[in-house]
């Protein structure tokens, strides 16, 4: 007790950031008694997130989402493949999270960063197992063509709660995606349908008319919380999930149904009750992202029928 | 295939059915770019520091369709064991991500882009002032869209000042193609596809040196020597322009 007086001695003459640097879970758990973080948000509450639709015009589908200063780039690319034999009128999915070296000063050229693969693969699992997306609706010609969706995650700024940045751009991107208008040739490959020539009617009958939008199932949206002591901190930034180290990420699909459960291990113990209260946040939470996602949804609108107008 | 199979199925992106051929009428007149600008016009450029929170200095950079993050991270420890050296080292890479094309690529890193960047700023970059350590200056093309090498290094040195690393001058980079008889400055995609030669500057305005000068395909000297003023006075401008967006930044914050 007598070393941590004087200790705190020696606090009250440090200046703010060095504290911060040289006592990070100090400089934390102070702020964590007034139930406040450093950023000034209360333990529960998430960043100010944004999406925008359509950010990359070589992808047919894109969203860039913030959550703070963590940033996702998403994009996805459609190819033909021919479908497997077990499910011939399936098409598939493949996603793939990078983390560039710009994203963070942890990320060296060359070598991966091991939180990417891990993000990777429940990204894809909670995709594909959220029954967001329905396969057959992928399928082009049963048996011959069905689209191949390549999605590729770009993390341009980490600064924590990567997981919720990825998947709220993941499925942004989804909605933003516009399937081309294909059909097949005669050598049996599928080829661009450009719009003049359907007027004209030079082209054999596009075989995708319909299903030009993907129909999403109850999207799934997710949210990190960090557990410390008895406290829980909702959407950590990177500092914060430096210096302590349980999250829980609970993914929640759009009726609030448990989708999938991450929490890989830590020094924290979690009582049941302190799960409960984490899904209760990402209730909270979802009902957030979903205003945010359907905002960005119509701001695209508005814009796609202005630009029409302009065209006219 | 057979032991690959299920995981990654091969695909094919679906062509245009009615090929465009579209070679460029070389010999006629009136031919206009593709993006309907002025042969001696650059493209709409946005240039903006702080794009990442995270690195000690950022800047992306919109050029028409080539979008560019840039971070610099240090000085640092270097990772790589080396020797001691009193100056600072530079570290580059340039990498792409996998939709910057129009084809899917596998969205690695370019490692001759990452030398001539490193060449481009070796030389702008004061490295006595930071001795034993390492910079390191990290591009991501997040679009590829014509004249990606210029608007990368461009974009660095914007980074680079942010992270307030000590500089000779800013560096612009500009690069012309000589498609036939005509230059067409800041090309784009299309049109580097069918050059018939090209020329990329690097220099620094403002003591009018130039610290990179790349020539491909056949040139006169005359022609060599009027596409080099035309890059030269984009450069200077782009100089302009670029110490512009960091002033706006200091008195943004001052207000």
């Amino acid at each position: 007790m007598a070393a941590a007086n004087g200790s705190s001695d020696l606090y009250s003459e440090m200046e703010v950031d060095a504290f911060r640097r040289l006592f990070p879970l100090r400089y934390h758990e102070q702020h964590l008694l007034k139930s406040v973080r450093p950023d000034a948000r209360k333990l529960g509450s998430a960043r100010d997130t944004t999406l925008a639709l359509g950010a990359v015009a070589s992808a047919e589908g894109s969203a860039l989402a913030k959550i703070g200063s963590t940033t996702m780039l998403a994009a996805i690319k459609m190819e033909i493949m021919t479908p497997t034999v077990e499910c011939p009128d399936e098409g598939s999915i493949a996603i793939e999270f990078h983390m560039p070296p710009i994203c963070s000063p942890l990320v060296r050229p060359g070598r991966p960063a091991e939180a990417a693969s891990v993000i990777s693969k429940q990204l894809s699992d909670t995709i594909l197992s959220s029954g967001m997306i329905d396969l057959k609706e992928l399928c082009l010609v049963g048996g011959k063509a069905a689209w191949m969706a390549y999605l590729d995650i770009y993390c341009l700024d980490a600064d924590g709660s990567l997981f919720d940045a990825a998947l709220l751009s993941a499925v942004a991107a989804f909605s933003h995606l516009n399937i081309p208008v294909v059909s097949l040739n005669e050598d049996g490959r599928i080829v661009l349908v450009s719009e003049d020539n359907i007027q004209l009617k030079l082209e054999k009958q596009p075989v995708n008319t319909e299903k030009r939008k993907l129909k999403l199932n109850s999207p799934p949206f997710s949210l990190t919380c960090l557990l410390h002591k008895n406290y829980i901190l909702a959407d950590p930034t990177a500092e914060e999930e430096s210096i302590m180290e349980t999250a829980v990420t609970v993914v929640l699909d759009s009726s609030y149904q448990l989708v999938s459960l991450y929490k890989p291990g830590g020094p924290v113990h979690a009582h049941t009750s302190v799960i409960q209260d984490c899904v209760a946040l990402a209730k909270r939470r979802v009902k957030e992202l979903q205003s945010v996602l359907n905002e960005a949804i119509s701001d695209m609108e508005v814009e796609r029928s202005r630009l029409s107008l302009h065209h006219t | 295939m057979a032991g690959k199979s299920g995981s990654t199925p091969t695909t094919y992106s679906p062509s245009p059915a009615t090929r465009k051929k579209k070679r460029i009428p070389i010999a006629d007149a009136d031919w206009v770019r593709p993006d309907n600008r002025g042969f001696y016009q650059c493209r709409p450029a946005y240039l903006k520091t702080g794009a990442v929170s995270t690195a000690a200095g950022s800047a992306y950079a919109e050029f028409g369709n080539t979008k560019v993050i840039v971070s610099v991270f240090g000085p640092r420890e270097s990772k790589k064991a080396m020797m001691y050296s009193d100056t600072g080292r530079l570290n580059c890479n340039v990498s792409y991500t996998s939709f910057a094309t129009p084809n899917r690529g596998q969205g690695s890193d370019n490692k001759e882009l990452s030398s001539m960047l490193h060449k481009a700023l070796e030389g702008v970059i004061i490295l006595e002032s930071f001795p034993k350590t390492c910079v390191d200056v990290f591009a991501l093309v997040l679009e590829s869209g014509g004249s990606d090498l210029p608007v990368v290094i461009s974009c660095a040195s914007l980074a680079l000042a942010d992270a307030g690393i000590l500089l000779y001058d800013l560096v612009a980079s500009v690069s012309v193609s000589c498609i036939g008889k005509n230059f067409v400055i800041d090309p784009i995609s299309e049109e580097e596809s069918y050059q018939d030669g090209s020329l990329m500057i690097t220099c620094m305005p403002s003591r009018n040196e130039v610290t990179q000068l790349i020539v491909s395909g056949g040139w006169s000297t005359p022609k060599i020597n009027e596409a080099m003023e035309l890059c030269l006075g984009a450069c200077s401008k782009l100089g302009e322009v670029m110490r512009s967006c960091l002033k706006d930044v200091v008195t943004d914050s001052k207000e």
